[in-house]
This record gives C-alpha cells, sequence and structure tokens, in this order.
C-alpha cells in the first residue's frame, strides 16, 4: 500500500498555505512530517484525511487516483486520521468505543455486544496490549487512550494512518508504550505518518521525513542521513540554538521555602527553598505530583499539612487571587483548557489577571492596562492582528506569549512556568527562554516545570526531580544530564560513585 | 466623477453592512428587530393626513408593549449573566411570587399587615418594604448561589428545586389571606410623568443601562465571561470562581425582587398559583434570542434588550393579526429557534 499525494496546492482567501506539495508514503513506514505551526502541515493532512479538498493536485492509493469529499472517503480508502484531541468518549467501555459510528447489531437490530467485545480482544492480542476491554475509557490514561484510537483505526482496516502531535500529553513512559505500538503496526506493514515538535522522537522512530515551512517541501530524506539540529534547521530556515541558555548571575535572598508540603496522595514531605535571581527546574514523569504541588502553592488546590514561608513569613495561601496578591505566578500546563479564555480577545486574555489590581469600585482601568499591554507585547514580540482579535487567531506560540505577558503584567516575584513550550513551535520557544533568562535578570525568581530534559537542562541553574509526589534529589549545573534525570525520575537514585563516574569530579 | 464617487460609497455601505454582519454579532438581532418594527408599523397602518394622531396612537401603543414587558425585561437581563456563567435559573417565577407575597404582607393595610401591627404606615412602611424586598430577593438569590457554588449542586437541579420550594411554600402561607396594598404603593408603577405611565420602562432602562455598564467595564462583568468561557482558566487566573457565580444568582433575586414590586404595585395583587408561571422561559427565550450562548462565555446585554422586544413585538403583531392566543407560543418558539439558526449561520461564514 501506498500513497502519492502530487502537486498539492491550497489557499484559504489570499493565504497560500500549500504551494505545490507532493509526498509519497509507503506501508511499514513511519514518516515524519515537520514544520513550524502554520508551516502547512495540517491543512496538508487535513486534505489527505478528507476534511480539506485541494484547490489544485491529485492523491492517488496504490497508484489509483482518488478524490477525497468528506472524511468518510479517505476512512474508506484505508486512511486513518488520529486527531490531537483525541475523539473517545470517556464514559463508554473501551470496546464500545471502538465501534462507534459503526456499532454491529443483531438480527433484532440491538448492539452485538459479544462481537464488538471479541473484535476488539482479537485487534488486542494482534496488537500485543493487555488492557480488559470492558474498561471504561476515562480510567485510562493518555497513553493508553492514544493507543485506543490506534486500535480503532486497524479496526476498520486502516493501511496508513495519521498521528498529529500523538505524544504532546504524554509522559516519557506513556512515549514509550506509544512506539511500542508503533513498531508493531510497521511490522503489520502499516504506513504510519507521524506529526510532532520533539525531533529527538523522530530521530529514535521514524524512518523517512519530510519538512514543510511556509507551504513548501524543503527537505525531505532519510531520518538516519540527519541529525536533529539540521531537521531544526530546516524548519526554521536558520540555525537553531542548543546550547545551554543559564547565565551566571548574583543569587539574592531566599524567597520561598516550603517544609513538609503534603496533599493527600499527589505530593508527601515536600522541602525546598528558592532564592530571587534563581531559575529552579522541575521535571519527573507523569504521576510525579509536580503540577499539584505548585497548583496548591499558588492556592489553587488545597494542603493537608506543611508550612510555605515567603520572604521568611509563614504565609498561609487560600484562592489564587491571594497568590497573585502575594507576588506568585503560575502558568499552567496545557494551555488550552487551564489558560486561554476563547470567548475574550488578545489584549483581554492578558490582562484579565489584573484587573482586580487596576480597578476602583470594581470598575476596570483599561487606560493603564493599554499601556501595559502595549510596552509587553512589544517586549514578548507578540505576532498579531489587532489587540481585539479573538485570542484564537494567535499561533500557540503566540498564544502562549499572551498568557506570559498576563503573568508578567502582575509583577510577580515568584513566576512558576509549568510547561512553557507546550504546543510552541522552535522560533517561539527560544523567545520564550529569553524572556524567562530575562526575568531572572530583573530579579524574580523562576521555577520552570517541564517534562523535557533538554529544556530543564537548557534553561535551569539546577532542577529538583520528582517521583511519585517526592523529591528523589537535586541536580546542579553540569550534573543535569538526560541520564541523570531519568535515574531520578524513575525513581532510582545517584550514589557519589556515579557522580564521579559521570563527570570525573 | 460624482458618479463615481456614489458608486463608492455604495460599494462601502454594502461591504460595511457585510462586515457588520459576520462580524458584530448584535448587528443581525437588530436588524432584526428594525424589520419587525417595521412590519409592526405598516400593519398599524401610517397615515400622513394625521400625522399627530397617528404618532399618538402608534406611541401609545408602544408604552404598553414596554410597561407590560418591563418586569420579565429587567429579569431577562438578570437571566444573560446566569446563562453567560453557564449556569441557569429556573426559579425566577417562584421567586417573583415569594417577593411579590412578602411585600403585600409587609404593607397589608388590613389586620395582618406586618408593618402595621408594629405601627409604621404611610410612606415610612413603602420605604421599609421596597428595602426589604430587595433583601429578601437577594438573599433568596444567595440561597440558590450556595447551593450552587458551596453546595456544587448543578444549577438546573438547584434552581428546579427552588422553584417548587418558594411557589409551595409562598403558595401554603398565602392561604385565605388577601392582604390590600394602600394606595400610594401603587405609585411605584403608576405615577405618571406628563400624563404618560411610564415608570416600569425607565426603571428597565436604568438597570440594563447600569448593567450594560457592569458587563463592560468592571471586573465582576469581565469576570462573568472568564468564568462561562473557561471555569478552570479563570480560577487559575486569579478569579474567583464561586464568589463570581454567588454574586450572579443573588443580583438574580435582586433583580426578580424588584420585578415583583413593579408587579405588585401594578395591580395590587398577586395570583400566587399564577403569576410568573413561565416567566423563567421567556426569560431565557429573550436571552437567547439576543445571542447568549447557553454554554455559557458569550452574552450581550443589549442583545437581551433586543431579544425582549423582538418577543414582546411579536406578541404584539400576533395581537394584531388576531392570532388565537393559544397559538402564540407557538411563534414564540420559533423566533426562538430561528433566531439561533440565524447566529450559527453567522459564525461558521
Amino acid at each position: 500500500m501506498f500513497v502519492e499525494m502530487n502537486h498539492i496546492k491550497k489557499s484559504f482567501g489570499s493565504n497560500d498555505v500549500l504551494k505545490d506539495v507532493s509526498l509519497t508514503i509507503n506501508g511499514g513506514e513511519v514518516y515524519a512530517l515537520l514544520g513550524e505551526n502554520g508551516a502547512g502541515k495540517s491543512t496538508l493532512m487535513n486534505i489527505l484525511g478528507g476534511v480539506h479538498q485541494p484547490d489544485e493536485g491529485t492523491i492517488s492509493v496504490n497508484g489509483e487516483l482518488e478524490k477525497f469529499n468528506k472524511p468518510v472517503d479517505s476512512q474508506e480508502a484505508g486512511i486513518a486520521f488520529i486527531h490531537q484531541e483525541l475523539n473517545l468518549i470517556n464514559d463508554l467501555p473501551i470496546y464500545e468505543n471502538m465501534f462507534l459510528g459503526r456499532e454491529p447489531r443483531t438480527k433484532t437490530g440491538s448492539l452485538d455486544l459479544e462481537k464488538m467485545i471479541r473484535d476488539t480482544e482479537e485487534i488486542f492480542q494482534k496488537m500485543n496490549i493487555k488492557l480488559d476491554s470492558k474498561k471504561m475509557v476515562g480510567d485510562l490514561d493518555s497513553s493508553y487512550k492514544q493507543i485506543i484510537e490506534i486500535c480503532r483505526a486497524m479496526i476498520t482496516n486502516a493501511s496508513i494512518i495519521i498521528m498529529d502531535e500523538p505524544t504532546t500529553s504524554l509522559t516519557d513512559q506513556e512515549i514509550e508504550r506509544v512506539f511500542e505500538m508503533m513498531v508493531t503496526l510497521k511490522n503489520h506493514n502499516v504506513g504510519l505518518i507521524f506529526i510532532s515538535h520533539k525531533l529527538n522522537e523522530v530521530m529514535q522512530i521514524c524512518d523517512r521525513y519530510a519538512v514543510l515551512r511556509d507551504g513548501n517541501l524543503v527537505s525531505e530524506g532519510l531520518v538516519k542521513d540527519v541529525t536533529t539540529d539540521d531537521l531544526a534547521r530546516f524548519m526554521v530556515g536558520y540555525d537553531v540554538r542548543t546550547e545551554p541558555l543559564s547565565r551566571k548571575r548574583d543569587l539574592g535572598e531566599e524567597i520561598l521555602r516550603v517544609e513538609g508540603l503534603t496533599y493527600k496522595h499527589a505530593f508527601k514531605n515536600i522541602d525546598f527553598s528558592i532564592r530571587v535571581g534563581e531559575v529552579v527546574g522541575f521535571t519527573g514523569l507523569l504521576g510525579d505530583g509536580r503540577s499539584e504541588l505548585f497548583q496548591s502553592i499558588f492556592g489553587a488546590n488545597d494542603i493537608s499539612s506543611g508550612k510555605i514561608y515567603l520572604n521568611g513569613k509563614d504565609i498561609k495561601i487560600k484562592s489564587t487571587l491571594q497568590a497573585i496578591n502575594k507576588g506568585i505566578a503560575y502558568l499552567p500546563r496545557n494551555r488550552k483548557e487551564n489558560a486561554i479564555i476563547r470567548d475574550m480577545d488578545i489584549f483581554e486574555n492578558s490582562s484579565i489577571a489584573t484587573w482586580p489590581k487596576f480597578s476602583k469600585r470594581g470598575v476596570i482601568n483599561t487606560y493603564i492596562h493599554k499601556d501595559k499591554f502595549k510596552h509587553l507585547s512589544e517586549k514578548l514580540k507578540i505576532k498579531m492582528g489587532k489587540r481585539t482579535d479573538n485570542i484564537t487567531s494567535l499561533s500557540g506560540g503566540n498564544q502562549q506569549k499572551v498568557v506570559l505577558s498576563k503573568w508578567i503584567a502582575t509583577d510577580p516575584k515568584i513566576l512558576i512556568l509549568d510547561n512553557p513550550t507546550q504546543g510552541v513551535d522552535v522560533g517561539s520557544k527560544e523567545d520564550i527562554y529569553d524572556i524567562i533568562l530575562d526575568l531572572a535578570d530583573e530579579n524574580i525568581a523562576i521555577v520552570v516545570l517541564s517534562s523535557e530534559a533538554s529544556e530543564i537542562i537548557r534553561v535551569c541553574d539546577r532542577t529538583l526531580v520528582m517521583y511519585q509526589g517526592v523529591i528523589q534529589g537535586e541536580l546542579k549545573g553540569n550534573e543535569m544530564t538526560d541520564h541523570n534525570i531519568m535515574r531520578l525520575a524513575t525513581g532510582g537514585e545517584l550514589t557519589n560513585k556515579e557522580w564521579e563516574a559521570n563527570y570525573g569530579k | 466623477m460624482g458618479n463615481e464617487m456614489v458608486v463608492n460609497s455604495r460599494t462601502s455601505y454594502l461591504e460595511w453592512f457585510k462586515y457588520k454582519w459576520s462580524n458584530d454579532p448584535l448587528f443581525s438581532i437588530f436588524i432584526g428587530l428594525v424589520i419587525m418594527i417595521i412590519i409592526q408599523t405598516l400593519v398599524l397602518g401610517f397615515d400622513y393626513n394625521s400625522f399627530g394622531s397617528w404618532f399618538q396612537s402608534w406611541s401609545n401603543n408602544w408604552i404598553n408593549i414596554l410597561r407590560n414587558n418591563a418586569g420579565i425585561g429587567i429579569v431577562a437581563l438578570g437571566m444573560t449573566f446566569v446563562i453567560m456563567t453557564g449556569g441557569i435559573d429556573l426559579a425566577v417565577g417562584a421567586t417573583l411570587v415569594a417577593t411579590g407575597a412578602f411585600a403585600m404582607a409587609l404593607l397589608d393595610v388590613g389586620q395582618r399587615g406586618i408593618l402595621g401591627i408594629i405601627g409604621v404606615t404611610g410612606y415610612p412602611a413603602i420605604i421599609l418594604t421596597i428595602i426589604f424586598v430587595l433583601i429578601f430577593g437577594y438573599l433568596l438569590g444567595s440561597l440558590i448561589g450556595v447551593s450552587v457554588t458551596k453546595g456544587m449542586v448543578p444549577p438546573f437541579i438547584a434552581t428546579l428545586g427552588a422553584m417548587m420550594v418558594f411557589r409551595s411554600v409562598t403558595q401554603h402561607l398565602m392561604q385565605g389571606y388577601n392582604p390590600r396594598v394602600p394606595v400610594e404603593f401603587l405609585q411605584i408603577a403608576s405615577f405618571k410623568i406628563g400624563n404618560l405611565m411610564i415608570m416600569p420602562i425607565i426603571y428597565w432602562l436604568i438597570i440594563a443601562a447600569i448593567l450594560y455598564y457592569v458587563s463592560k467595564r468592571t471586573t465582576f462583568g469581565r469576570h462573568i465571561i472568564a468564568v462561562g468561557s473557561n471555569e478552570r482558566a479563570a480560577n487559575l487566573s486569579g478569579v474567583n470562581v464561586n464568589k463570581v457565580k454567588l454574586r450572579v444568582y443573588a443580583l438574580m433575586g435582586l433583580l426578580v425582587s424588584i420585578a415583583a414590586i413593579i408587579q405588585v404595585s401594578r395591580i395590587g395583587s398577586m395570583d400566587y398559583a399564577g403569576a410568573g408561571r413561565g416567566m423563567e422561559m421567556d426569560a431565557i427565550a429573550a436571552a437567547v434570542v439576543g445571542g447568549t450562548s447557553m454554554m455559557g462565555g458569550r452574552g450581550f446585554i443589549l442583545g437581551t434588550v433586543y431579544g425582549m422586544l423582538i418577543i414582546a413585538v411579536l406578541n404584539n403583531l400576533l395581537n394584531l393579526f388576531g392570532v388565537p392566543p393559544l397559538l402564540g407560543d407557538a411563534f414564540k418558539g420559533l423566533i426562538v429557534i430561528a433566531a439561533v439558526l440565524l447566529q450559527r449561520k453567522d459564525k461558521s461564514s
């Protein structure tokens, strides 16, 4: 089985999104489709999935010309599209999700549950997955949900599966699980199109790659012939920095200290302290509790026991507003669910946190906010049309900068950034790193929570690694390596010998 | 040259219209209202020769429409806020009856009037009554708000329960009791300005103007949108979500009590079984016609005023056409659905 896309052109209004792109994807290979946000990846895949129709160009499957007018046409030709937002119903069991919209029926017209369960288990066996098909999908973690989506594609006999950033919301362990599944699919001669921003994953799992930039195919070839630096360069069109960024800085007084902080099972007995001007990383795998820990410090969650000291003073934070007033800011992970307010414009999204501060008897002072926003949008290089445009009109990177501007506007003393570069293109990512370090220079204590070790290593002065709700260890300076972080994040310990072996100190 | 300019301005008017139509959500609602008013005017018959008397009857008809819808118009404004937070309030009709009954029990000039018993009569009694009734409405609304926020009862359920409780308790307590309201109290609604009985309309306009300002320029008003659009994100941006919701339901109760005072002062009595029945649905309908999204996050005070007027003019038209009264709701229902369809179409284009 192979799919050819020939000379595809597509424009929306005056915006040429795809300018003559040709690709061939074969069965039994993992094909990486790369590019910055807005490069045309999604449009290309939406054309292949039958969501959009090309202005010019053809698609052929096994050499036969096909026309996909709607998604069903594409599915019938053996192409499955797994979107970034999974289409699963949490309140239905796995087997019903597998047959959603194509439920088999018995002669009397009722659902043929036996067949659904039988077929599901057959697929699980074939794919070597150990899961109870009667489990509710809502009880599964993200990686298994991704796997269920893949199995659903298999049940329709798809031979090409498009996976749109399947690993974004997964931890390293879960990613491994999905990768294993992808290898199994390859062995069953299924072709996979893998869309991702994570280049090391591309190196690990993909056979061939294609890079789109501004609607053109700028590079195509075998993954083994290139490095991640090459790919990044193809994507942005210039050399991308990978060197560590952390700067030498005189550290100030201790600003935040936490003692014995515990919340139910999320995190236990957490002790740490942060000084002014420090950039401290927190990393770990899923279930490490770092997000919950800082949400508690930010007043969004409760605390069962323990103490928080701000500037040496014992404080109790009962609400997020209190935390903001005390100079704590928290940029949450999963921007779309936790940070973006779709019914408000760019300006409002960037100023919501400071409304109470700059208002008199409840009336918002828009002038101050406009001033602040003008200043911040220049400082953060936010690319946008009008201030009053909808927030969703911006690319992921610029949305994140708007969210960041909201927190900088609160004049925080401590800025907590939870996965700050999630779903952000390479260019904006570098911008955000620069902003983080500039802020640290301005004597703000910065906490970066990230599941990407490379991010932690590049930006942070030191990092605390968490494992199942406890701090497993601390790494400083050049102790911060992928290896050490992974060792601690999986619950291991580092002996003195190992330090020496790793660094020859 | 001159010709060209005319052509240009024409196309630019058309462009402007197109732009407004697809970008300003209130524009299509406003156009709908204008069209309905034109139809209504044509049906009433336009008369050049005796413009004065025509205008007299036209404006009289309008004052009637507005006065009859002032109470529900005020309630619909509060409902807009409630729906914008992603909630709903089914208890407004029952709250109206409860607060209305409370007002009458306070004011009663007979044997059992509460204020009369403690010796307060005349204008002080009326002022006290207004204050107490407003507080009572605010408290009933807060009660619903607390059960929605602290009790985490879904708004539909909480207000469904409140609806049954408020009306049933009121009916029970007021059984066999027919309070009489002092004539001075009736002045609240029937005081004439230049021979026109427009007080309820003025209340409506003032409240609409205040709430418009609140929704546009205050933290409370903008927080309502944030909470309805994305509750989690709002909370993580320092918005006290529960406080916003609580205040929205309390405000709803307050507005209903104002509507109750207007209603009692208009007729001097209240039918505890029938008054306010279906009011919640009419208020929701006005908000929805005015562009408020039942999903929360999107809503317009001005839109709700338009929506209320559209429904009111429709009722008036049905009257003028002699449509059987029982069919009235069918047309109302169709208008609601049509309005939502119209707005849906805008969004996708």
